[in-house]
């Protein structure tokens, strides 16, 4: 429960600490100065969700982006023709880099399919942080351009996967 | 409005005189007619005490004239502090004049005219550049007349003692007179280059100042300080010219005017000696003559206020000098109540260097109907909105309001039957309740926003909020309410009876989210001090601003063995919090979760660097009481860099029970302890219903406690009181404490309310979440189809299904028209604009 895990923190360390050594796993923010680190463990919030909440909606612009401290969450897309699933999340995944960077309306849904827990960051605080430290957003962006490299990499090493009219419509790392 | 029959702009300065108060005027003129007298009557004493009480030794004519000197001078000194008093009215009331006439005017003023213009010009235009035209009209009257007449006195009187000394120390004014307009010139030319100097200077102000995110996003400080430093230095050196000219003519007065005694020493010293003049008459020469000076010095400092001012006022009203291009009211009838059809010929405008931003536009719309205008940004959809909506004023063709030209309207007529939201609405300051009836109360031409018969009632003003979606945003805010005992004590009962129908209801289901009050339990969201006392002060020395004080409460802690430990956590959240927050600037998100505020900052900073030197019990006892409040309101659910020891938390609850034994023997009336049949006048109504506080923050967590607290208050017939009360919040200058989505829901709210017969939105729902734009579409699909014409701006192409019409603009023009259907089998514009070029070809 919530009250018994913030007892456990309680004894030993602070909920920032832990976000700072998390943060410093993490690749999207693995280039930041160490005072820069501290100030997004410090933003970093960590928040509950219960299984069958939403973390975000479809066509929403939150502007929240999520690390996933434990439980799995799931893709969602409707359209037209119904509501279908295009995959999971689980813990130590960070879902949202770009999200952080501009404007992005959502292009499908994320349901908590288990009680979760994650470090939530809002686009608004990531901004207005980044502003102090003008001279780290190359190394995000830089950081932000190797992500989708390497994702769409992986999408074409394990190009079997794919169908044909998908497979014409890679170039994701072109835009 | 008779004031508009003569624009303000072309009023010249001296019709303020005219136009001031002519019983104080006149007035006026009578004060300083005696004051004259009273002023020349010591200089006749003066002489008769030398010549004829001292001379022959006439003890009670010195008594007379003494007398009568004493009494001059009190009379003069007081009718010259009366002559101040009533320039400074007369001066003051043709300033306030000036300033909202000229307000009055600028705000009608063409849309067009504020692109050039900037904010910050037309505030020093109207804050300081009239000032000194209102101070001329004060001095006016009185300052011009008591100084010619008083000057004529002691002309008259000098030229009475001795004709030949009077000539002599006269002769130097024609010269001054010669020579000081010239000066004076001088000083105007540079005085016209300072006020246009100043005016760029304030614009240049006012837009760096409005950009400034533009410029931190930028990080462009070198740019925009090198633009003003330059404007800066260029006022500096037209300044110094200025107060140059002005110095010299001031030095040639003095000049002249020190003359003169030097020529009546020679003369008037080289009659004495030969016996031709007496004494007594010499003395009384020399200082009438001195005295001359006084008025002649008033004379010239009036010249100069007269020439400043006129520059100043003039250069002023010439730059707003346009005309409003409609006209406010119509002179001879009601506001028209126009059909909602609307039928734009051949509409065409233009702007200067010719550009055209409309071209050749055709359209017509019957009541009730509804179109959509889309296209790329910059093919002019909102301008031609504008134009229907009388915000420009269009160059050729006809725009046709329920048959009248749109032109010909008057803004009231306006009002009365259109209502317009615009991309970036604005909220004043005030309550949301004030910024909802804003359009009501203005098409109502009242002044206040004031309770009437015509103005929409609570259950109008709620179903808006609802139908805009910031219902339950007003909710919250009176939930976030902390009641007044004296107000509220009524409310504050029912609350109470909430709070347990609540906790039957709905305490197992958000128990994840809140957590309640309970004397056994720690309170992870509340303050150290709040678990303490466990209860709400009643007065003033146990707030938890002032416990860190409180004699009372320190005796305690150290009773409770919770000095030091509070003292080393206090130290511990100084350092880190000081260490992450210790560079960033005061902005909110870097404030909100940390124990120190932002103004306290920079104390704190020190204290750290003290704190890193110096072991705790060494500390100054102000760093101590420092260090111990920051502790005391150290909240371990909010305030995250700083772990709760769980020894300290035992601690604190026995020291609870401690305190709560003390405080009930020592001082009982000094708190209320927590207990669920109280109501807490120290917390929200929210909280007080939950008899506790919201754990988690996340749009769940907010939706599952809205809609239970939604619940309740239905039940127990509150929700319209708390929504009242939310009501009264206060926006904050341009609504600043508000979002920008709840600014346009709130611009909609205020237009849905004034239920008008064409209703004009310009991208009015961009700044909305989906599910709040997708209402606000169907209540415009459903309850306003057919009751208002509509025309929409619209940048997102998948609400506009349902339209009647859809124009697809580019480039000025419209290139097709038509249902959404009918364009998108056509294959045209709208079908490229919603899946792309390539789709279509």
């Amino acid at each position: 429960m919530n009250s018994s895990m913030e007892k456990r923190r309680a004894a030993d360390t602070s909920e920032f600490q832990e976000n700072l050594k998390i943060l410093r796993q993490m690749d999207f923010f693995s280039a930041l100065s160490i005072q820069a680190l501290k100030v997004f463990a410090y933003l970093f919030n960590r928040e509950m969700f219960k299984s069958g909440d939403y973390l975000f909606h479809q066509d929403d612009n939150d502007g929240i982006a999520f690390y996933i401290l434990s439980g799995t969450a799931e893709v969602v897309r409707k359209d037209e023709s119904g509501e279908f699933s295009l995959g999971k999340y689980g813990e130590g995944e960070f879902l949202g880099g770009l999200v952080l960077l501009g404007d992005m309306r959502r292009l499908f849904s994320l349901k908590a399919v288990t009680d979760m827990s994650c470090l939530v960051m809002t686009r608004e605080k990531f901004i207005k942080a980044i502003e102090q430290f003008p001279e780290l957003i190359p190394k995000v962006l830089e950081t932000m351009v190797d992500r989708i490299r390497s994702w769409e990499e992986r999408l074409l090493i394990d190009q079997d996967a794919l169908c044909d009219s998908c497979r014409k419509k890679v170039g994701v790392s072109l835009v | 409005m008779r004031k508009t029959e003569t624009a303000v702009v072309k009023r010249s300065l001296p019709s303020w005189i005219r136009s001031s108060n002519f019983k104080l005027q006149a007035l006026l003129l009578l004060v300083i007619l005696i004051t004259v007298f009273a002023r020349v009557l010591p200089l006749e004493m003066q002489k008769r005490i030398v010549n004829e009480a001292i001379r022959f030794g006439e003890i009670q004519l010195l008594f007379l004239y003494c007398g009568l000197y004493l009494a001059a001078v009190v009379i003069a000194t007081g009718l010259k502090y009366l002559i101040s008093a009533l320039q400074n009215l007369i001066g003051e009331r043709a300033l306030a004049d000036m300033r909202k006439a000229l307000y009055h005017h600028i705000l009608t003023l063409p849309l067009n005219f504020f692109r050039k213009t900037q904010p910050g010009l037309v505030i020093s235009s109207l804050i300081t550049e009239l000032a000194s035209a209102g101070n001329f009209v004060g001095m006016s009257i009185g300052v011009p007349v008591a100084s010619i007449l008083t000057l004529l006195a002691f002309a008259g009187y000098l030229i009475w003692l001795n004709p030949l000394l009077a000539g002599i120390s006269l002769s130097i004014y024609p010269m001054v007179l010669i020579l000081l307009p010239r000066l004076q010139q001088q000083a105007n030319k540079a005085n016209k280059r300072r006020v246009d100097t100043t005016r760029t200077l304030s614009g240049k102000i006012g837009e760096a100042i409005s950009g400034v995110h533009e410029i931190h996003g930028n990080g462009s400080y070198r740019i925009e300080n090198r633009r003003y430093d330059r404007m800066v230095d260029k006022l500096y050196k037209i300044r110094i010219v200025w107060n140059l000219y002005k110095f010299s003519v001031k030095s040639v007065n003095n000049f002249f005017n020190n003359l003169s005694p030097f020529l009546i020493f020679i003369v008037g010293g080289y009659l004495s000696i030969k016996g031709r003049l007496d004494l007594g008459a010499l003395v009384a020469f020399i200082s009438a003559q001195e005295k001359i000076y006084d008025p002649w010095k008033e004379l010239i400092a009036f010249y100069q206020v007269y020439q400043d001012a006129s520059v100043r006022y003039t250069r002023t009203m010439e730059y707003f000098d346009e005309l409003p291009e409609h006209t406010l009211e119509p002179d001879d009838r009601e506001p028209y109540e126009l059909e909602g059809s609307i039928e734009v010929k051949d509409l065409s405008f233009q702007v200067e260097g010719g550009i055209q931003l409309l071209d050749g536009i055709n359209l017509s719309l019957t009541p009730g109907e509804q179109l959509a205008l889309v296209g790329f940004s910059g093919s002019g959809k909102s301008t031609l909105a504008q134009c229907v909506g009388q915000l420009y004023k269009y160059t050729g063709g006809h725009v046709l309001l329920g048959g009248e030209e749109v032109t010909d309207l008057s803004k009231k007529d306006m009002i009365h039957n259109i209502g317009f939201v615009s991309q970036t609405p604005f909220t004043f300051e005030g309550t949301i309740k004030d910024n909802i009836l804003y359009s009501c109360a203005a098409k109502l031409g009242s002044d206040e926003i004031s309770e009437s018969d015509a103005m929409p009632s609570l259950d109008d003003m709620i179903e808006a909020l609802q139908q805009t979606g910031i219902f339950v945003d007003v909710l919250r805010f009176g939930l976030n309410t902390i009641l007044v005992y004296d107000e509220h004590q009524d409310l504050a009962a029912k609350i109470v009876r909430v709070r347990d129908h609540f906790k039957r209801e709905f305490g197992e289901e958000l128990a994840d989210y809140v957590e309640f009050f309970a004397e056994d339990n720690y309170l992870y969201h509340s303050t150290i001090a709040a678990n303490l006392i466990f209860g709400s002060p009643n007065i003033e020395s146990f707030t938890l601003q002032n416990l860190a004080v409180n004699d009372y409460f320190l005796r305690f802690l150290d009773k409770a063995d919770l000095t030091r430990p509070l003292l080393t956590l206090g130290a511990e959240l100084c350092r880190q919090t000081v260490d992450i927050l210790g560079d960033l600037p005061p902005e909110k998100v870097f404030f909100e979760q940390s124990p120190i505020t932002a103004d306290e900052l920079g104390e704190y900073k020190i204290l750290a660097v003290r704190l890193a030197k110096t072991k705790l019990h060494r500390l100054s006892p102000d760093d101590r009481t420092a260090l111990l409040r920051l502790a005391l309101r150290f909240v371990p659910g909010r305030h995250k860099m700083v772990g709760m020891p769980s020894i300290l938390e035992e601690l604190i609850l026995e020291g609870r029970a401690l305190f709560k034994e003390n405080i009930s023997k020592d001082n009982p009336g000094a708190l209320t302890f927590y207990q669920a049949s109280e109501y807490i006048y120290s917390q929200t109504i929210l909280d007080n219903i939950f008899f506790g506080k919201t754990k988690i923050i996340n749009p769940q967590a907010e939706e599952k406690i809205d809609q239970s607290i939604i619940q309740v208050l239905i039940e127990e017939d509150l929700l319209e009181t708390i929504v009242e009360i939310g009501m009264e919040f206060q926006v904050g200058s341009k609504g600043d404490r508000l979002s920008g989505g709840q600014r346009q829901k709130l611009a909609i709210a205020r237009v849905f309310l004034k239920a008008p017969r064409v209703l004009i939105m310009d991208e009015a729902t961009s700044a909305l979440d989906n599910k709040s734009q997708a209402r606000i579409q169907s209540l415009l699909d459903t309850r306003w189809k057919g009751q208002s014409t509509l025309i929409a701006v619209v940048h997102r192409l998948d609400i506009i299904k349902k339209y009647d019409k859809i124009a697809v603009m580019k480039a000025g023009r419209i290139g097709e028209v038509g249902p959404y259907d009918d364009l998108i089998a056509k294959k045209g514009m709208l079908y490229e604009l919603i899946y792309g070029k390539k789709a279509s070809s």
